[in-house]
């Protein structure tokens, strides 16, 4: 009754004149810069905060989660068309659909994100309503050896993904977590690897390290293939996909709606994880999983309804707990505390119009989304018509104003540059960035974690196996490697390419994602073993 | 506008009381009678968003309305402080460039790391804000008094966990000085920030919190959520006359682990300008205006002046440099 009620408040709100223009001005804005590579939600939300002390805190949030789930819906443009993704999010997409879009089969790519990201966003909405206080609830039990365990499956996950070689994938995470370790010891306070800089007290800067790697990193890369880049923007015919597509991609579309959903209500989820963890589930799931990579609708389907799904349940901690997601969800609860809201669990009871005016803008923002997404999407993609050399000078002046802009910090133009050009050495060698910056945003996570869970057992490791909720996930993973190396065997079986250097250690595969769930801290060396030797037996 | 501007200074002078202060401008004496000439630069150490950064936005707007020039609040977070207080020192002394900072920006950070700079290379102006911190359980801790905490502390020591703010927080140390100066042995488990810190306690991850008591907390201690047992401050807080202070439950020199946020400039700011902008800090920290938008709980109900946050600031360093700088 009261849930009625409440969403009729909302709406009242949502549909006030000055509310809709603003869902819109965000939807929009955040498709725009979901295009424009190398400025993310995170930049647009950290340039726009300030304009949002003006306006009431409910219609602040309202713009601010347009720009957040409208830029998961552009991003999906340039990940498509230009192998760019607009946003971190947005990488997975280019597996499979930049090989779509070489096979003249853009529209169908983007028309299934667009009806991907709406249902998954819908759901999402719809979720949010209904389990917000029991998911808080959920959330709020997760100590130290739960997010030991959720990091070490995230960075599991993304070896696991493997697109390119494992070993790459693999030696990337590695370097992300070394990478992470800079800054101030975050348990004893000392510096490490901060060579008396004291710019780099707080670590490399996230945004700084993403953008360079995906923004500039793209930008450099793109402008070496500037006439294939033409080539593939020519071509976008029939967005709307045709009956057999929406049948290969009903399936991805649903479980990425609530895994997305899952996903983007834990601490520390958010956009990237839950599309990885999409398209890993398609892969895993498909009769065939060669496609993958080769232009699969599913590809493209799962991963864009996950992340679009995650960026609404992401509001769930927030609103219920005062507790951001992501860093996306740390500026929204930044920009509400400036305007004397301290988000908690009081919040659905003393500012229930912010609760469900927020809500009730997801739903219209969604719709206004899909119908900017559908009939527009060539006039979006006009916006990369622009010659490849003006739109790179361009969003690279707009990333590095972007960075300059979170942190005022002159240092962090300097890391985007030099992780741009790292990004850029990367990918012409085919290493991939998403493992390294998985693994870089992970790392702070699971050491703080993992040491927390050292002081609160008084050292002994069987807290990560004694709690149920980290016990689980740890047997999951075991699950997942075993399962993945008896696969690994078999297919390699039934390929005939067994050959005597891989009789003499027979699952190199297996081998490798054991060391990777291991190098992150001896936690898992020391758990997993013992967890997955009764399984193999 | 800018009229109506001088008419709402002159309005405020004289609601309170402060004609003679407003009058003695119009008499010109050597320098601090031409300050400000230009934009005032307020530099703030954290993020864009967070309660510091409200409180300098509601102090520098009446800074601008007081002295007559902009104020522009520009973030520079990083090095636990020390960007904001590098690019201070590096201007100069003439109170076009203030900072706000804390014992942690001044005390801590200089003691824990290499940052070029100690407290007695700024001058302190004054206090805008003080954020006590609290101890506080869960709902359903059975710890209903300090005395209880402790004494579960003595029987097995170090089985406690105790969530702090992060490594080489106030509160962190406080901890610290608990187990050297009164024996009492707690496992201090740092958090990044408060939000994890309340996660951890609702979660029943840790068995109390050390916390700063800003708005969030209160909205948990007002909810149920959180029973405090002790506060930081030296005396109870008006809005929860029924906690104790630590001095109070047994630990008297426990009183450092609230933070102190103050106006600070380069070194060397000459005393006229020093005495003006504390001036316009009094003014600023009684208009009422001012005290709801930063929250009245964190706006000291005795102004401190340059003096007194310069006392702080030499008792923290005197307390923290033997635990920080060996």
């Amino acid at each position: 009754m009261s849930t009625w009620s409440g969403i009729g408040q909302g709406f009242s709100v949502a549909l006030d004149p000055t509310n809709l223009l603003y869902v819109f001005l965000g939807v929009l804005i955040g498709t725009v810069i979901g295009v424009l590579p190398g400025l993310g939600p995170t930049a647009t939300i950290a340039l726009l905060l300030p304009i949002t002390y003006s306006v009431e805190p409910v219609t602040a949030v309202i713009l601010l989660a347009g720009i957040y789930y409208g830029s998961m819906y552009g991003g999906t443009i340039t990940s498509v068309l230009l192998r760019l993704p607009g946003e971190a999010a947005s990488v997975v997409t280019t597996f499979d659909g930049y090989q779509m879009a070489k096979q003249g089969r853009a529209g169908p790519a983007l028309g299934i994100a667009a009806v991907g990201s709406f249902i998954g966003g819908i759901v999402s909405v719809v979720g949010l309503v209904l389990l917000a206080p029991p998911l808080a609830d959920l959330a709020v039990s997760f100590g130290p050896p739960e997010f030991v365990a959720l990091t070490v499956l995230g960075i599991l996950l993304v070896t696991y993904l493997g697109t390119g070689s494992a070993l790459k994938s693999l030696s990337m995470a590695a370097l992300g977590l070394l990478l992470s370790t800079a800054g101030l010891d975050p348990i004893t306070g000392t510096a490490r690897f901060t060579f008396g800089e004291v710019s780099l007290f707080n670590g490399l800067d996230f945004v700084a390290v993403a953008m360079g790697l995906f923004g500039v990193g793209e930008i450099l890369h793109s402008l070496e293939r500037t006439e294939k880049v033409q080539a593939v923007t020519a071509k976008i015919k029939g967005i709307w996909p045709t009956r057999t597509d929406f049948r290969d991609s009903a399936g991805a579309i649903g479980r990425g709606s609530l895994l997305g959903f899952v996903i983007g209500v834990l601490p520390g989820g958010g956009g990237v994880v839950s599309s990885l963890a999409s398209y890993a589930m398609e892969k895993r799931r498909a009769k065939d999983p060669s496609r993958f990579g080769k232009g699969a609708i599913e590809g493209v389907a799962g991963p864009e309804t996950a992340n679009n799904a995650s960026s609404t349940s992401a509001f769930i901690p927030l609103l219920t707990l005062g507790i951001p997601a992501n860093v996306v969800l740390a500026l929204i609860f930044g920009a509400l505390l400036v305007q004397g809201i301290t988000p908690g669990p009081q919040l659905i009871e003393q500012e229930p119009e912010i609760f469900w005016g927020v809500i009730a803008s997801m739903f219209i923002g969604n719709l206004m989304l899909l119908a900017l997404n559908i009939p527009m999407v060539g006039i979006f993609v006009q916006m990369l018509r622009v010659r490849a050399g003006i739109l790179a000078a361009f969003a690279l002046l707009v990333t590095m104003a972007g960075v300059f802009s979170v942190n005022n910090n002159v240092f962090d133009m300097w890391i985007v540059l030099g992780f741009g050009v790292i990004g850029w050495l990367m990918k012409k060698t085919g290493f991939e960035p998403g493992p390294l910056v998985l693994a870089f945003v992970l790392g702070p996570i699971l050491e703080r974690a993992f040491r927390q869970s050292m002081l609160l057992s008084g050292g002994s490791f069987d807290i990560f196996v004694t709690r149920p909720l980290s016990g689980g996930l740890f047997a999951l993973m075991a699950v997942i490697i075993i399962v993945s190396a008896v696969t690994s065997r078999r297919r390699k079986a039934v390929f005939g390419r067994v050959d005597p250097a891989d009789v003499d250690e027979p699952a190199p595969d297996a081998d490798r994602q054991v060391t990777a769930e291991g190098s992150p801290g001896a936690d898992s060396t020391t758990d997993t073993p013992p967890t997955s030797t009764p399984g193999e037996r | 506008m800018p009229l109506s501007r001088t008419a709402r200074a002159l309005a405020a002078c004289a609601a309170l009381g402060l004609l003679t202060a407003c009058g003695s401008e119009e008499s010109p004496s050597g320098s601090a009678a031409e300050y400000p000439t230009e934009e005032i630069r307020l530099l703030v150490p954290y993020g864009a968003g967070g309660p510091t950064d409200l409180a300098a936005r509601a102090f520098g707007a009446s800074l601008e309305e007081q002295l007559g020039q902009t104020v522009v609040v520009e973030n520079l977070p990083g090095g636990s402080g020390a960007l904001a207080t590098q690019e201070l020192l590096a201007a100069d002394p003439d109170g076009h460039t203030l900072s706000l900072a804390t014992a942690g920006t001044l005390v801590v950070t200089p003691l824990a790391n290499e940052v070029g700079y100690t407290k007695d290379d700024v001058t302190p102006i004054g206090v805008l804000t003080e954020v006590p911190s609290v101890l506080a359980v869960g709902a359903d801790s059975p710890y209903a008094t300090v005395e209880d905490l402790v004494a579960a502390a003595e029987e097995q020591p170090g089985t406690l966990n105790v969530g702090t703010p992060g490594a080489s927080t106030p509160q962190a140390i406080e901890l610290q000085r608990l187990a050297d100066e009164y024996d009492v042995e707690v496992t201090a488990v740092p958090f990044n920030g408060n939000a994890e810190m309340t996660t951890a306690l609702l979660g029943g991850n840790v068995d109390a919190v050390l916390i700063n008591a800003s708005s969030d907390v209160t909205t948990n201690i007002d909810a149920g959520q959180f029973q405090p047992l002790a506060v930081s401050s030296a005396e109870r807080l008006s809005w929860l006359p029924d906690t104790p202070t630590l001095a109070e439950s047994g630990f008297p020199e426990l009183t450092l682990s609230g933070s102190t946020f103050g106006l600070i400039g380069p070194g060397d700011l000459p005393e006229e300008i020093v005495t003006e902008l504390e001036d316009a800090l009094r003014t600023a920290a009684e208009d009422p205006a001012v005290v709801e938008q930063v929250g009245e709980e964190y706006v000291p109900a005795e102004f401190q002046g340059a003096a007194e946050f310069q006392e702080l600031l030499d008792r923290t360093q005197e307390v923290y440099e033997p635990i920080l700088g060996g």
